[in-house]
């Protein structure tokens, strides 16, 4: 009998190459039938879309980490970074096609998770995870929607007071502590050609500090329930008309034109005396070496953070709420739950919240005391700020409506209007309470 | 001494003549060649100052005080992938204008030329279709662009910008063709060419301005535009500029205003050197159409 080189009959290798081109045969008609290929050949690939991060340092850190998880999992990562402005149109596009990236950056606010509910996987297990390694989160019941984590809270901003501190001093003016201090302190140095600065125009900071002024005042726009319209009160009236002596008596007037970018470059320029804004004013003087006009003193130097000020009602404050979730037409969910886990541990968010010099602030308890916030007195305030932080729709829970009313900029619209004199004080609440029961009655529709 | 009369007469005409001219044509342009020119210059200006300067309320904006710097120059090339998408700009913007010009033609041909029911409409639609805002259609389009397994590829931007190239340099053409005299093209087909071989060899060639005119527009929007650009394209390396420029110099609350404003003078430079050498094919492309 004739045998092959290797020894073996040759009516065996035969066979072993007919039963081996038909295995074949079958697996690519298989291939070419379903449009995929065989698992083994499948690259796995995760893909994150975040948003630029205010300090550069935190998207470099994140990065870091997908690529070493990928590492470690032979996964291909890519993670693609847009402006924050630019989230909106990207995940609208992304849910009308139901294809896109893995992870997605969401927010600001909680309300995507109501808004895209639908597209959204479920994620109580990896927050129960996460809030268990982290020594729990900071609001639990603040982030469940509709019951259930369709996202994940990632990082606040918290909203401490810039202040020139020369000017203080220059004032007579101690550290202050409340809305009515600041009302005094920016009459005074209005009066010298350094106006106090919150946004009243159409931008997330004028939302922020406007909606913290009332609810320090005792108002809010929505009650527990999330039915009720709450803008009509007395309470909201005192804000306002505490607003109003603000804007005339202590700012400009180009408030009402200011975006997000303005009163950070207000108090970089050195006309602020003070201002709402998280610390990322602060970081870019220090990295663009700005200086106080007229000297060549840094103006970092001069600029202190302070606690978000107090009202008669005590304090309260808001931010974005940035998130982050898998979307449920996602190719690889499973990763990107795993990839969640790991950028999750303590160790990890260690590594990225001292990246971001602490400006991206976790929604977890453990993550509150992290180092960083004493490296530098700047930072002193943040945590305390972070406690008296609640989510935008408060004392309401996070929905469509809430996120709409935010989008639509309804609060810092009635505001301006009495604040300006375009309307009277009954003029611009009935408008503003007009506004928020029209879109909570839409959307309970 | 007659010579010397004569001489200085004509110096006189010819000094009156520049008096005139200086009064009555370029002192008055002076004005709108300064309003239109201002951004172009304020960019500039932007982007060669320090960040301690841009911040500074009592310098004057509209020079440099404290020496140039080429910093936010540096930081575009160095710290991010800006020559790439200038390239991917570049790439896009000529490939869907090559595309939309040559459909253009063959839409606007029969459209100006064929008599046939509807196509008066049919021109009058084609124009309406330019009218619809990509914000509108960004949306469905996405879907498409998914469909045809193109997401996060120079062809999506390839594929989707003719749907706005195409009507409205349908329309600028339509208008161009009904200028070339037909009887040009009867005397042709007389001599023996076919319908296609006499739009080739005589209309196109004597519609030259036209043809430019509408590349040069569809270059220009190519190269501008944004959402199709942020929404159909997400790696970084395949952004376009205009999208890429954003994505890394906005970060939240903070503006790379140097290096934004150097983003936007480099990303000027092909426009301005596409206007500079067709200007006058441009403008006698624009207003031909409107003279007929």
């Amino acid at each position: 009998m004739a045998t092959s080189s290797i020894g073996q009959p040759r009516r065996q290798r035969r066979r072993q190459f007919l039963r081996t081109a038909a295995g074949s045969a079958a697996g690519l008609a298989g291939v070419l039938a379903s449009r995929q290929p065989p698992a083994y050949a499948q690259a796995r690939e995760l893909t994150f879309l975040t948003v630029a991060s205010f300090v550069p340092e935190t998207d470099k850190e994140l990065k870091r980490q997908l690529e070493e998880w990928g590492a470690l999992n032979k996964v291909k990562v890519r993670l693609d970074i847009i402006a924050h402005l630019q989230l909106q149109a990207k995940k609208a596009a992304e849910v009308q096609a139901r294809s896109g990236h893995d992870l997605t950056a969401l927010g600001p606010g909680l309300g995507d998770a109501e808004l895209y509910f639908d597209h959204l996987v479920g994620l109580n297990d990896v927050a129960a995870e996460i809030g268990r390694k982290n020594g729990g989160w900071l609001n639990p019941d603040d982030y469940l929607i509709r019951g259930t984590w369709t996202l994940l809270p990632w990082w606040q901003p918290p909203f401490p007071m810039a202040v020139r501190t020369d000017l203080l001093k220059k004032l007579g003016e101690e550290n202050p502590d409340t809305w009515e201090d600041w009302l005094r302190i920016g009459k005074k140095g209005k009066a010298i050609g350094h106006p106090f600065g919150i946004a009243l125009g159409h931008s997330g900071d004028a939302n922020v500090t406007l909606l913290s002024i009332l609810w320090s005042y005792g108002g809010s726009y929505v009650a527990k329930d999330g039915e009720t319209v709450t803008i009509n009160s007395p309470e909201t009236r005192e804000a306002m008309e505490f607003v109003k002596r603000l804007y005339t008596e202590a700012m400009d007037p180009e408030v009402l034109a200011w975006d997000d970018a303005s009163n950070n470059r207000c108090l970089n320029a050195g006309k602020c005396i003070g201002i709402h804004n998280p610390i990322s004013a602060f970081e870019s003087a220090k990295k663009d070496k700005v200086r106080v006009p007229g000297t060549q003193q840094p103006i970092a130097e001069v600029i202190d953070h302070l606690n978000t000020p107090r009202g008669p009602k005590g304090r309260k404050a808001t931010t974005g709420f940035w998130c982050v979730g898998i979307w449920n037409f996602a190719k690889n969910a499973e990763l990107a739950k795993d990839f969640l886990r790991f950028h999750f541990r303590p160790e990890n968010l260690d590594k990225w919240v001292e990246a971001g010099h602490g400006f991206n602030m976790p929604f977890l308890n453990n993550l509150t005391r992290h180092p960083v916030y004493e490296s530098d007195p700047q930072y002193r305030h943040i945590p305390d700020v972070a406690k008296v932080t609640v989510p935008p729709s408060w004392p309401g829970p996070t929905t469509a409506a809430s996120q709409q009313v935010l989008d639509l900029y309804i609060i810092p619209d009635m505001f301006a209007q009495y604040a300006t004199g375009r309307m009277t004080l009954d003029q611009a609440i009935s408008w503003g309470e007009k506004e928020i029961t029209e879109i909570y009655r839409r959307r309970r529709t | 001494m007659n010579n010397a009369i004569a001489i200085g007469r004509v110096r006189r005409t010819r000094r009156r003549r520049a008096l005139r001219a200086l009064f009555t044509i370029y002192l008055p342009v002076l004005p709108y060649v300064l309003f239109a020119l201002f951004p172009l210059y304020f960019m500039l200006v932007t982007s060669l100052k320090s960040n301690a300067e841009l911040y500074d309320v009592h310098s004057v904006p509209f020079w440099i005080a404290e020496g140039i710097t080429a910093s936010h120059y540096t930081l575009l090339s160095a710290e991010t992938p800006f020559w790439d998408w200038f390239a991917n700009s570049l790439i896009v913007s000529v490939t869907a204008t090559a595309i939309s010009v040559v459909l253009s033609v063959l839409a606007a041909y029969p459209l100006a030329r064929l008599r046939f029911p509807g196509a008066d409409s049919f021109g009058v639609a084609v124009f309406i279709t330019y009218l619809v805002p990509p914000s509108l259609l960004f949306l469905p389009l996405s879907s498409v662009v998914n469909w045809l397994g193109l997401s996060d590829s120079l062809w999506s931007l390839v594929v989707t910008y003719p749907t706005f190239l195409v009507p409205f340099c349908t329309w600028l053409l339509m208008g161009y063709f009904r200028t070339v005299p037909k009887e040009i093209e009867e005397c042709a087909m007389l001599d023996g060419c076919s319908r296609f071989q006499s739009m080739l060899r005589i209309l196109l060639p004597a519609a030259v301005p036209g043809l430019i005119c509408a590349a040069l527009f569809a270059f220009t929007l190519s190269w501008n535009e944004f959402l199709y650009a942020l929404v159909f394209v997400s790696p970084a390396e395949l952004k376009t500029m205009t999208v890429g420029v954003f994505s890394e110099l906005i970060r939240g609350d903070i503006y790379y205003w140097g290096s934004l404003m150097a983003g936007a003078c480099i990303g000027s430079i092909p426009i301005v050197i596409a206007y500079v050498l067709f200007l006058d094919y441009y403008v006698s492309g624009l207003t031909s159409g409107a003279i007929k």
